[in-house]
C-alpha cells in the first residue's frame, strides 16, 4: 500500500515543485487503474448489491402515514405546526387579496414607473409592455398567486436573514455555525428541499414557502455579514472617537456602509426565491409554475411557453428592480416621475374602489397555438432534416448512444462498485487528505446502502456529459472574452439573461425541439451552466496580472504559448472554481429534468413528490442527491485549492 | 526623563502595548533589552509600545516622530483608548482613562477629545456637512443646530459651499480639511492627529501645515500629533518625542533635539534636517548680559531663520543683534554657535 501512503503524503500538503506534483498525479491515476483491474479480474462485483439496501423508504412511508392520520390530533400539529401553517397561509392569502384589490390597469403603469425610476425610461416602457403581455396571454390570476408567494417568501427571508447576518458578524460563535450551514444549503439542488417539507406538511403553499425561504436565505445572510465585515475599520474608529455607542455606530456608520452589499444579497435572494417558487409547483404551490408543470406533463408546449414567458418577465422585472433600487438616480426625470407616481396611485385607488380587478377577457390573445404549430413543424422537419441523418433526432441518439448510455454502463456496472468507491477515496486523498477521502468513501457507501447506486450513477453520467459539453463550449468562449472586451460587452446581456431565468423554465424551449428523455435535461443544464463557465473562465484569466503578460511577451512567447504556459496555469484555480460552479448548476438541473424523462435520481425524487406512496423512495433519492452534490462539491473545491500556488510567507 | 507638570492635560505613565497571546513573557524580554524582532520570533507577540511616559500641557503641540512601524499609531490609540494599553496609566483632562467605565469614556470622547486620521476616515455615505456634524449628532444635538455649526466650521477650514458634496468627490487635501472640521466641530480640548498629512502631496501638505499652525494660534488647543516626517515635526512642535521600536528615544524641543541628539538614531534624522531653515535666531542666541552693542552690527528679528541670518555672519567676526517685535535687542547670535550646530548635523 505504498501507493496510498504516497498519495496521502501528497495530500497532507507537501506542495513542492510541479514535477513531483505531476508524478503524484500519475501515481493517483495509476492507483485508480490498478483498482479497477484488480476488482474486475478477481471478482464479479458490479452494481452495489441490492441485499445491502437498508430500506429507509419503508419507515419513512410509515412516518408519512402516521403524520397524515395525526394531522388534526397530535400536539406536534395542534400546538406547533398547524399554527405556523395557518399564519403563513393567512399571510399569503392576505397579500394576494391586497394585490388583487387594485385594478388590473394599475399594474402596467406601476411597473413602468418603478422601472423608470430605478433603471431609466427604456426599462420603464419595456416593463409596462411586458406586464400588459402577462395579462393579455391570460395568466393574470396565476401571476398574482406566484407574486404573493414571492412577496411573503422574500419578506420572511429578509426578516430572518438580515438579523442573522448581523448576528453572524457580531459573534464568531454564531458565524461558525451559520457559515458552513449556509455553504451546505447552497450546494444542494433546491429541488431536494421540497422533500422533507412535503413529508412534514403535505403538499400546498406552506411547505413551498418554507422550502423557498430556506433555499433563498443564504445570500442575504452572507452578504449582510460580508457587508458589515468590510466596513473600513477607520470609519468605525472615527465613530468611536466621537463617543458613539455601539448601537449608534451600527445604525449610523456600519449598516449604511453595508447597504450596497445587503441590497446585492436581497437581489440574489429574490432571484433564488423566484426559481424555487416555480419549482415548488411540484408540491402544489400553484401559480405560474403549476401552469408550466401541467403543460409539460401533457406536452402542451405552447401553453408551457406562455407560462414560461410570464415567469421570465416576472423574474427580469424583479431582478432589474432589485438591482436598480440601491443605485436609483432618476436625475432629470425625478419631478415627472413624482407626478406620475401620484397619478398612478390615484388611479389605482379609485379603480380599486370601483372594483375593476379582473383583466378583461376581450384583451386576451394567446400565442400558444402558434408555438404548438412551430413545435410540430420542428418535430417533423428538424427531427431528421431531409433524411440526411442530420437533425435533432440523430443528434439525440448520437449523444445518448455514444456518450450517456456507455458512460452510465461504465459507472454503474462495468466499473465494479468497490473500485468506484476506491476511485473516490484516491481522488479525495490526492486532492486534500484523509478526512475528505473518508468522507467520500462513507458518502458513496451510504448511497449504496440507500439502494440508490444505479440511479446515482445514471445521474452522475448525465452530469459528466453535460459538464464536458459545457466546458468544451464555455471555456473557449471565456478565453475569447477575456482577450476581447468588445465580445465581452456584447455577450454580457445574453449571459445575464440566461442567469435570470428560473432553471425550470429552461426546459420548455428544449422540449419543443428534443421532446422528452435524457437529452433535453442535458441540453437545458448546459444552457443553464454556460454563463457560469464563461464568467469564471473570463474572471480567472483577467486576474492574471498585466506584468505577467508583458513578461511573457518580452520573452517572445506567441499568443498560444502565453495562453498555455502562463495564463492557463495561473488561472487554473479559478478555472477549477468554474468547474465546481458548473457541476453544481448542472446537477441541480439534471435532477429537475427527471420531470421530462431525465431518469436517474431526479425521476425518483419527482415521483416521491407526486405520489404519496412513493415518498420514501423520493426521500432516499433526495438524500442520495445531497450526498452526490456534497462529494462533487468538496472534491472540486479541494482540487481548486490544490492548484493554488503556495501562499506567500 | 519627564517632569510631571501641574497643567498637564494629557498624562501618560509607563504605557505598554503588546499584541499577541503572551504579553507577560514579551514584556520581560523587552525589559531585558530584546528587540521587537527577537521577541516576536520567541513569543509570537509584538511589543508595539514599550514603557512610554510623557505629558502634554494645555495649549501645547506635542509631536511624536518615528519611522513607520515604530508604534506611533498604537501609542496614540492607547492614549485615546481606542485600544486598551496592556499596562500603564493614561490620564486625560484629569480623568484616568485606564480606569474609566464605558459611559465615562464615552462622555470624555464626546466632550474633550477628537481625532484626525491618516486616511481621513470620512463616512462615504454621508455628505460633507453630515460628516462634520457627526460628533454633534452622536451627542444628540438637533439637526438644524448641528448643520449650522458644521457649515460654520466648513467655512473655517476653507470649504464653504462644499457641504452638499460627498467626501469621495473631493481631493485628498480637501478631504482632510473635512476631517479637521469634523474633529473641531465638537469643540474638543485635546486633538489627536495620526499622520494626518502623510497621504497628501508635498505642496498641499505644506499648506495644511501652515493652516494648522494658524488655527492653533487662534484656538490654542492641546495637540498630540503623529508624523514620520522629521521636518514636519520640527515645523509644528513645541516638543518632539522621537520613537523607535516602541520606545521614546528622546523628548525635547526642536532645538534641543537638533543641537544635542541623544543617539545615532536621532542623529540620523537631524543630519538630513533643514536646520538652517528650521532653527530661528532666537533659539541659538546668547543673552545680552550687558554687552555693549556696536551700532554697526547687523540686526535681525528673533523669528528669522538661521538661513537668513547666515550672510551677516559670514566673513565677519562680529555677532548679529537679535531683536524682538519692538526692535528691542534681546540677544546676540555668534557665528561660532551657528557653525557648531550646522557642523554637528553634518559630521
Ligand atoms: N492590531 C494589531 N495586532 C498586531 N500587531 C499590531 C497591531 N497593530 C499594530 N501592530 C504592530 O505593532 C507595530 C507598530 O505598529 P503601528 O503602531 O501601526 O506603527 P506606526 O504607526 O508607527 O507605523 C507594528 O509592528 C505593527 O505590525
Ligand atoms: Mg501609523
Amino acid at each position: 500500500m505504498t501507493v496510498v501512503e504516497e498519495a496521502r503524503r501528497t495530500a497532507n500538503g507537501l506542495r513542492t515543485a510541479s514535477d513531483s506534483r505531476l508524478a503524484r498525479f500519475i501515481l493517483a491515476i495509476g492507483t485508480i487503474v490498478v483498482l479497477i483491474l484488480v476488482f474486475r479480474l478477481s471478482t464479479n462485483f458490479g452494481v452495489f448489491p441490492e441485499s445491502w439496501d437498508v430500506g429507509l423508504a419503508d419507515p419513512i412511508d410509515r412516518a408519512r402515514r402516521w403524520l397524515i392520520s395525526n394531522q388534526t390530533s397530535h400536539w406536534l400539529y395542534t400546538v406547533f405546526l398547524n399554527p405556523i401553517t395557518d399564519a403563513i397561509d393567512w399571510g399569503i392569502r392576505r397579500l394576494e387579496s391586497i394585490l388583487k384589490w387594485f385594478p388590473w390597469y394599475s399594474y402596467p403603469p406601476i411597473t413602468g414607473v418603478g422601472l423608470w425610476w430605478t433603471r431609466g425610461r427604456v426599462a420603464g416602457v419595456l416593463g409596462l409592455a411586458s406586464v400588459s403581455l402577462i395579462g393579455i396571454i391570460d395568466l393574470w390570476e396565476e401571476s398574482f398567486a406566484t407574486l404573493a408567494l414571492m412577496g411573503v417568501s422574500v419578506l420572511i427571508s429578509m426578516i430572518i436573514g438580515i438579523p442573522l447576518g448581523i448576528a453572524a458578524w457580531r459573534s464568531d460563535a454564531v458565524a461558525k455555525v451559520v457559515r458552513p450551514t449556509l455553504d451546505a444549503m447552497q450546494t444542494m439542488p433546491g429541488f431536494v428541499y421540497l422533500i422533507p417539507f412535503v413529508l412534514l406538511f403535505g403538499v400546498g403553499r406552506v411547505p413551498a414557502l418554507i422550502s423557498t425561504v430556506i433555499f433563498a436565505l443564504a445570500p442575504v445572510v452572507r452578504l449582510t455579514e460580508v457587508g458589515l465585515r468590510t466596513v473600513p475599520q477607520v470609519t468605525v474608529e472615527a465613530s468611536e472617537m466621537f463617543g458613539a455607542t455601539e448601537r449608534q455606530t451600527l445604525r449610523l456608520v456600519r449598516l449604511p456602509q453595508a447597504r450596497p452589499a445587503i441590497f446585492a444579497g436581497m437581489n440574489q435572494t429574490t432571484m433564488l426565491a423566484m426559481s424555487m417558487v416555480v419549482i415548488a409547483a411540484f408540491i402544489g404551490a400553484g401559480g405560474l409554475g403549476q401552469v408550466v408543470l401541467r403543460a409539460m406533463q401533457s406536452i402542451e408546449v405552447g401553453k408551457a411557453s406562455e407560462a414560461g414567458i410570464a415567469i421570465v418577465i416576472m423574474a427580469i422585472i424583479l431582478d432589474r428592480f432589485s438591482t436598480g433600487i440601491a443605485t436609483a438616480d432618476p436625475g432629470h426625470d425625478a419631478l415627472a416621475l413624482r407626478w406620475l407616481a401620484v397619478a398612478v396611485t390615484v388611479v389605482a385607488v379609485v379603480g380599486g374602489l370601483l372594483g375593476h380587478n379582473e383583466f378583461p377577457e376581450s384583451l386576451n390573445w394567446q400565442f400558444a397555438p402558434y408555438v404548438d404549430d412551430a413545435t410540430d413543424w420542428a418535430r417533423y422537419n428538424l427531427y431528421d432534416i431531409g433524411g440526411s441523418g442530420i437533425g435533432t433526432g440523430p443528434f439525440s441518439d448520437f449523444v445518448t448512444l455514444r456518450f450517456v448510455t456507455p458512460l452510465r454502463e461504465l459507472l454503474s456496472s462495468d466499473i465494479p462498485w468497490p473500485a468506484m468507491i476506491g476511485i473516490g477515496v484516491v481522488l479525495g486523498l490526492w486532492a486534500r487528505g484523509i478526512r475528505l477521502a473518508v468522507g467520500i468513501g462513507a458518502a458513496l457507501f451510504a448511497i449504496g446502502f440507500l439502494g440508490m447506486w444505479a440511479l446515482s450513477m445514471d445521474t452522475l453520467a448525465q452530469t459528466i456529459v453535460a459538464v464536458a459539453i459545457t466546458l468544451i463550449i464555455g471555456v473557449p468562449v471565456g478565453i475569447m472574452t477575456s482577450h476581447n472586451d468588445l465580445l465581452r460587452t456584447a455577450l454580457k446581456p445574453v449571459l445575464d439573461f440566461f442567469q435570470t431565468i428560473p432553471s425550470f423554465v429552461l426546459l420548455v424551449p428544449v422540449i419543443t425541439l428534443f421532446h422528452v428523455g435524457r437529452i433535453p435535461g442535458i441540453i437545458a443544464s448546459v444552457i443553464y451552466a454556460l454563463p457560469a463557465a464563461v464568467h469564471y473562465t473570463d474572471l480567472g484569466l483577467r486576474r492574471v496580472p498585466a506584468e505577467v503578460h508583458e513578461a511573457a511577451e518580452s520573452f517572445g512567447a506567441t499568443r498560444g504559448q502565453r495562453l498555455r504556459r502562463v495564463e492557463m496555469p495561473l488561472a487554473a484555480p479559478e478555472l477549477m472554481v468554474a468547474v465546481n460552479q458548473v457541476i453544481m448548476l448542472i446537477l441541480a438541473m439534471v435532477v429537475i429534468a427527471g420531470l421530462v424523462g431525465g431518469g436517474g435520481l431526479g425521476l425518483e425524487a419527482v415521483r416521491g413528490l407526486r405520489r404519496s406512496d412513493a415518498v420514501g423512495r423520493g426521500f432516499e433519492a433526495g438524500i442520495a442527491i445531497v450526498l452526490l452534490a456534497s462529494i462533487l462539491d468538496r472534491l472540486t473545491r479541494a482540487i481548486a485549492d490544490r492548484l493554488r500556488p503556495p501562499a506567500a510567507v | 526623563m519627564d517632569t510631571a507638570s501641574e497643567t498637564a492635560q494629557v498624562r501618560v505613565e509607563g504605557v505598554w502595548k503588546v499584541f499577541g497571546r503572551k504579553p507577560g513573557e514579551a514584556r520581560e524580554m523587552a525589559e531585558a533589552g530584546a528587540t521587537r524582532e527577537e521577541i516576536q520570533t520567541a513569543t509570537g507577540s509584538v511589543v508595539a509600545v514599550r514603557d512610554v511616559t510623557f505629558h502634554v500641557d494645555a495649549g501645547e503641540t506635542f509631536v511624536v516622530m518615528g519611522l513607520s512601524g515604530s508604534g506611533k499609531s498604537t501609542l496614540i490609540r492607547c492614549v485615546s483608548h481606542l485600544v486598551a494599553p496592556t499596562e500603564g496609566r493614561v490620564e486625560l483632562c484629569g480623568t484616568e482613562l485606564t480606569r474609566a467605565d464605558h459611559a465615562t469614556l464615552r462622555n470624555l470622547r464626546r466632550q474633550k477629545m477628537a481625532m484626525v486620521f491618516q486616511h481621513f476616515g470620512l463616512f462615504p455615505h454621508r455628505k460633507v456637512v453630515d460628516n462634520v456634524a457627526y460628533g454633534l449628532e452622536v451627542q444628540g444635538v438637533d439637526r438644524q443646530d448641528r448643520q449650522d455649526r458644521a457649515r460654520e466650521l466648513l467655512d473655517t477650514v476653507g470649504l464653504e459651499g462644499w457641504g452638499d458634496h460627498y467626501p469621495q468627490q473631493l481631493s485628498g487635501g480637501m478631504q482632510q480639511r473635512v476631517g479637521l472640521a469634523r474633529a473641531l466641530a465638537v469643540d474638543p480640548e485635546v486633538l489627536f492627529f495620526d499622520e494626518p498629512f502623510s497621504a497628501l502631496d508635498p505642496l498641499i501638505r505644506r499648506d495644511m501645515q501652515d493652516e494648522l499652525i494658524d488655527l492653533q494660534m487662534k484656538l490654542q488647543r492641546t495637540l498630540v500629533f503623529i508624523t514620520h516626517d522629521f521636518a514636519e515635526a520640527l515645523k509644528l512642535a513645541d516638543r518632539i518625542a522621537i520613537m523607535n521600536d516602541g520606545a521614546f528615544v528622546q523628548v525635547g524641543t526642536p532645538v534641543e533635539i537638533l543641537t544635542s541628539p541623544a543617539d545615532d538614531y536621532v542623529r540620523a534624522f537631524t543630519q538630513d534636517a533643514p536646520v538652517a531653515k528650521v532653527l530661528q535666531a532666537c533659539s541659538l542666541m546668547r543673552p545680552l548680559d550687558g554687552t555693549d552693542i556696536d551700532p554697526g552690527w547687523p540686526q535681525v528679528s528673533s523669528t528669522t531663520p538661521l538661513e537668513t541670518a547666515l550672510p551677516h555672519l559670514l566673513g565677519s567676526t562680529s555677532p548679529v543683534v537679535v531683536c524682538d517685535e519692538d526692535s528691542t535687542p534681546v540677544g546676540l547670535l555668534h557665528g561660532d554657535d551657528v557653525a557648531g550646530v550646522i557642523s554637528e548635523n553634518r559630521p
